[in-house]
């Protein structure tokens, strides 16, 4: 792979065309990296959020069916 | 006194921490990053893109042992396991194909190609989706859990087909840059570790918490038997 800084890239392009081109082209793929990034995220925070109401649910069921059987055994 | 689930507990936390840390400065650190000179910046996806992959295959390998152990030994813990690694796993890989898909959109200038690497994942994502729906179509616990261990044997067939899809054929999915002859800078390696790193501390943390959920699912199974025989 070759790395190179925006600055360098831009400075190695011969006309103002080539410059908007390369412009728009880095925008875009700017644009798209952040998408890349924000669904990965948000995918495993739904997932997390999802974990944790579900473990908020089992806890009431849990606790609530103790008392129950609590109370039949009275 | 040693309280061995307090301690349990510290660890989750810290583990937790830790990938916050990690991860918030990685954000930081890779968008310093030179671009690479072809792809540009969407090329910065790798970060995420293939240590989601490792991750991903890491809790299938998990999976197929937990399996294979609970049908040797009949004990649930093993069950509990493969089933939280596999929830887990299934959400990375879905990050996964939704990463490598952005990427191809830029790159290939499609969202999807049907070639062997991307067939295969996707193949393996159905295999493990299913695996979780099978697990809710049977009721009786001992043969959900026998019939889940076999689904989860059989589909980690496909997770070898996955990794050396790109070695086998001819694929429009890049050679890997560590095994294909590529290779990273230094300063881009150390990140790509650190990000890896986090993303195996995170399945960690969420395999145990789903472990947790699932030994308090089997409790509450057993509260409400007994309410029911009463």
């Amino acid at each position: 792979m070759h790395l190179q800084s925006i600055p360098i890239l831009l400075a190695q392009m011969t006309t103002p065309d080539d410059i908007v081109r390369e412009a728009a082209r880095l925008q875009r793929n700017y644009e798209f990296l952040s998408l890349g990034l924000t669904v990965a995220w948000v995918l495993l925070v739904v997932y997390l959020l999802f974990m944790v109401s579900r473990w908020r649910k089992l806890k009431r069921e849990i606790a609530s069916l103790k008392v129950m059987l609590e109370d039949r055994q009275k | 006194m040693f309280d061995k689930s307090r301690w349990r507990d510290y660890l989750l936390h810290l583990f937790g921490a830790a990938v916050i840390v990690i991860l918030a400065r990685d954000i930081n650190l890779i968008a310093r990053l030179p671009q690479d000179v072809n792809q540009g910046a969407i090329f910065k996806i790798i970060f995420f893109h293939v240590p989601m992959a490792v991750t991903a295959m890491t809790a299938a390998a998990v999976a197929f042992v937990a399996s294979v152990l609970f049908l040797i030994t009949r004990d649930f813990r093993y069950d509990a396991l493969a089933v939280a690694v596999t929830e887990v796993g299934l959400a990375f890989l879905a990050g996964n194909l939704i990463t490598g898909s952005i990427w191809g959109h830029i790159i290939w200038g499609q969202w999807w190609a049907w070639d062997a690497r991307l067939t295969s994942a996707l193949v393996c994502w159905i295999l493990y989706a299913s695996y979780l729906m099978l697990r809710r179509a049977v009721e009786e616990p001992t043969q959900r859990a026998t019939f889940a261990a076999v689904w989860s044997i059989f589909s980690f067939i496909d997770v070898p087909i996955v990794i050396f899809s790109i070695k086998w054929w001819r694929t429009q999915h890049p050679q890997p840059v560590f095994w294909g002859g590529g290779s990273f800078p230094h300063d881009w390696l150390v990140v790509f570790l650190w990000n890896m790193l986090a993303m195996v501390l995170l399945a960690i943390v969420m395999t145990t918490v789903r472990v947790r959920q699932e030994n308090a699912q089997r409790e509450l199974d057993s509260l409400r038997r007994t309410a029911h025989a009463m």
